[in-house]
């Protein structure tokens, strides 16, 4: 019989302090070009690690030491893999561009009262948001010479915001915050503004404590979330793609995963292939997948696998890599990187 | 906080994530309780034991001084210029005097169904009906404030052009002073490197404010410390600006008084919004649309001879109006007649008036409405790419029809199609008149400031801004 298991690569030492959250350029990992990702830390720097071909082993490419003056929350590679946009708590989102091999920053994107806590790109790439814990998101848009616009300063979450992230086809942004919902942004109907088409609170099956990330499955007609109430929620929308006329189509609650962690989950990605990864303050790394043998009425999703003591300390991001066989990478408390190949044992 | 502030309050002030208690210098407890739940340690802050205790007073300047939060600073506020606050002082004795603002009429023209003067009629009888001495117009105090901007646009056009360097050119752009979300978000989050940009002159409610305690009193026969002047704003944040330590003043003939506290005066001593003025309506129980409409306060009031409502073209003040016609008939022998060609930038909030002269752009003035296009603004100076002469920023989207203290949509109406709807309501039988040509304004010239841009003038009419330093608790939880 076969059994899976998340086998350890490597571990990636350098950050000094803890590593908040990672980021694989979706331009590599195909056609030849080495897997790439960037990370971010409490040691206010970048750094952007690349995979050798030949030895399949990691080493970093770059640091990333200016402009930030404080923890560098989070980052994101635009679609296309040139741009990189890092948030801040210095309160500021820096954009640096790939030249030559060599990252320059080309923009400073300032506003935010506080802490920038999550950036995230649209699918064209035209569209930049941010959130902070000045409760607000704003939306950026992407002018010819790295010039950045303000569109949109959107005031909804009553809380600190902890994630934006835009859906994978359309443009339509989610956010969610410790204020236990997630909130979704559009574009749309008579006003000239963006606004928000829909909150997703505890009233409607939604979390009872704050939602930490989002993820969407590779149609984009599902999401799932994680939560400090110990919960992974997955909720679905219809005839995403069928944006034209159609008008937004709220999002429902599918199922509630509960049972399977006992201490707050801070990340949750869903890869291409269908398996989504948690990453929690119990040091573990679960992977999840649809659940096939299901019963009418019963849990839609089960655990594949748990891996305990992935890291030391809190696992504060998980992110499958693009590419033919996709990676696993996780960014630790524990200061340190690991990326994970699943495997299948006999 | 309250969502009753425009958005650049919201932005720039919040800093309660962390609970109001524990923001605020002055009061470390006995404040709103903190739903704190385990939380990452992204922030900084250890948990608050909930301490009961007798709340600590705080009063709204300690809130103003402080980089922290406002929300402290609306209760203080909700108290100083209440309602109640404003019947107390009918009751006192007081000589209440109201200036109303033409959004307010708008506003409550539009909830009634009626034009804009039965509007202004039925509010000063309704008013007087209630013990008030006397209601006026800050129409006409506006045209005052822009005759004044004209004069300041003009000196600091001409001194852009005695400097070389644009780049360390501090005196264009010149923007606008009246929104106080603008400059309250000015003064605490962008500091030293826009202020020099805005413009001296006070804001038409101040200026007004300036007028009756400086001026007009004497001719009521009313010292200043008598009078309980009220003003009536389409503006939640309006009330900080009334509160504000610059429109403080004491009365020139007490010397005796002097170093007394109780001897300072405001010039506005409090606000009432649109909405808060429907609400006295409705608490009196007043048939508001059949009520009769009385004659109007003419002193401070844009009225004319043949009983027709006037003032300058723009929902928001019409500053880049009036200042852009001034400037293109002084500078250039241009004269402009009939509405001037706005286009749109990016969005409706943002518009863009030029002046072409000889193939070349001589005059470039936008209007910015709205957060979002503020900081585009604001992202523009800061980079050294404003291009403009005269910005006129507001925090509101679609402007000060559309502030936080106007009366909200009523059923199944959409805010989009107030905002239409006040647009057309603001002027309608409201005559266009030139600032320069208002008899009331000549004849405070004439009789008290001299001439426009005169000292005397700046005295009364002129205030300063002044960056907020970062408190170091503030730091502290921004750590």
């Amino acid at each position: 019989m076969e059994t899976l298991e998340l086998k350890e690569i490597q571990r990636l030492e350098g950050h000094t302090d803890r590593v908040w959250s990672l980021a694989w350029n979706p331009a590599t990992g195909h056609n030849g070009v080495p897997l790439l990702f960037a990370s971010c830390s409490g040691d206010k720097t970048v750094r952007i690690w690349e995979q050798n071909l030949s030895s399949g082993l990691w080493s970093t490419k770059a640091v990333l030491d200016e402009p930030h003056t404080r923890t560098v929350r989070s980052c994101a590679w635009s679609p296309s893999g040139k741009l990189l946009a890092t948030a801040s708590f210095d309160a500021t989102t820096a954009i640096w561009e790939n030249v030559g091999g060599d990252y320059e920053c080309v923009s400073t994107l300032e506003g935010h009262e506080h802490e920038v806590k999550s950036v995230s790109w649209n699918a064209s790439g035209n569209l930049l948001a941010t959130c902070s814990r000045d409760k607000s998101v704003w939306i950026w848009e992407v002018l010819p010479g790295n010039e950045f616009e303000c569109v949109s300063v959107l005031q909804g979450h009553t809380q600190d915001v902890k994630m934006v992230k835009w859906h994978p086809t359309m443009d339509i942004l989610f956010s969610c915050s410790y204020d236990n919902t997630i909130k979704v942004w559009a574009d749309e109907g008579d006003s000239d503004d963006w606004q928000c088409v829909q909150t997703i609170g505890e009233p409607n099956n939604g979390h009872t404590s704050t939602v930490w990330a989002l993820s969407f499955n590779a149609n984009g007609d599902k999401m799932v979330t994680c939560s400090d109430d110990l919960t992974l929620k997955i909720w679905e929308s219809e005839n995403i793609g069928m944006q034209s006329g159609g008008g937004f189509r709220p999002w429902r609650h599918l199922c509630t995963l509960s049972g399977y962690h006992d201490r707050t989950i801070f990340s949750v990605h869903w890869s291409r292939e269908g398996i989504f990864a948690s990453g929690a303050a119990d040091d573990a790394i679960r992977l999840f997948v649809d659940d096939n043998e299901s019963q009418v009425g019963g849990p839609l999703y089960k655990l594949l696998l748990k891996k305990e003591k992935a890291h030391d300390m809190d696992i504060n991001s998980v992110q499958w890599s693009p590419g033919e066989k996709p990676l696993l990478a996780s960014a630790s408390d524990d200061g340190t990187i690991k990326v994970w190949e699943l495997v299948s044992q006999r | 906080m309250s969502e009753k502030f425009s958005a650049a309050l919201r932005i720039g002030d919040l800093n309660d994530f962390i609970a109001p208690s524990q923001a605020c210098i002055v009061s470390l407890k006995g404040l709103k309780p903190n739903a704190n739940k385990p939380d990452k340690s992204e922030v900084s802050v250890g948990r608050n034991k909930q301490v009961q205790s007798e709340p600590v007073k705080i009063s709204l300047k300690d809130c103003l001084a402080c980089s922290g939060c406002v929300t402290s600073a609306e209760t203080v506020m909700l108290e100083k210029q209440s309602l109640d606050e404003f019947l107390s002082n009918i009751s006192k004795g007081k000589a209440v005097i109201m200036s109303v603002s033409p959004q307010s009429r708008a506003s409550l023209a539009a909830h009634f169904g009626i034009s804009p003067l039965q509007v202004f009629k039925k509010l000063t009888r309704f008013f007087k009906s209630l013990g008030v001495k006397a209601i006026f117009d800050t129409s006409c105090s506006r045209d005052l404030t822009l005759i004044e901007s004209c004069m300041e646009f003009m000196s600091r056009y001409k001194q852009s052009h005695l400097v070389d360097d644009e780049k360390s050119n501090s005196s264009l752009p010149m923007i606008t002073s009246a929104c106080p979300g603008w400059i309250c978000y000015a003064e605490k989050q962008l500091g030293s490197f826009v202020l020099p940009n805005i413009s001296k002159v006070k804001s038409p409610q101040q200026t007004i404010g300036a007028i009756i305690k400086h001026y007009l009193c004497q001719d009521m026969g009313l010292r200043p410390e008598e009078i309980y002047h009220v003003t009536v704003m389409p503006c939640y944040d309006k009330k900080l600006e009334a509160a504000r330590d610059d429109f403080v003043f004491r009365p020139e003939s007490h010397d005796e008084g002097s170093g007394n506290e109780d001897n300072v005066m405001t010039e506005v001593d409090s606000v009432l919004t649109t909405g808060e003025v429907l609400e006295l309506i409705q608490l009196k129980e007043v048939d508001f649309e059949s009520l009769e409409e009385s004659s109007l306060d003419r002193p401070l009031t844009n009225i004319s001879e043949e009983g027709y409502l006037y003032g300058v073209r723009g929902s928001s003040g019409g500053y880049a109006d009036t200042i852009f016609r001034y400037a293109a008939k002084t500078l250039f022998g241009r004269e402009i007649v009939g509405p001037l060609n706005f286009r749109n930038i990016r969005n409706p909030d943002f518009q863009e008036v030029t002046l072409e002269v000889e193939g070349k752009t001589v005059l470039r003035f936008a209007l910015c409405y709205g957060f979002r296009n503020l900081q585009n603004v604001v992202r523009k100076l800061k980079t050294g790419k404003c291009d403009y002469h005269f910005l006129e920023i507001m925090a509101c989207p679609s402007g000060c029809l559309n502030g936080g203290g106007q009366i909200k949509p009523n059923k199944g109406q959409s805010p989009k199609e107030l905002s239409q709807l006040l647009e057309t309501i603001y002027m309608d039988n409201v005559r266009v008149a030139e600032p320069f040509d208002n008899p009331v304004v000549r004849g405070l010239y004439d009789k008290w400031l001299e001439q426009p841009g005169s000292d005397k003038a700046k005295r009364h009419l002129h205030t300063q801004y002044h960056p907020v330093e970062k408190s170091i608790t503030s730091q502290l939880h921004n750590w």
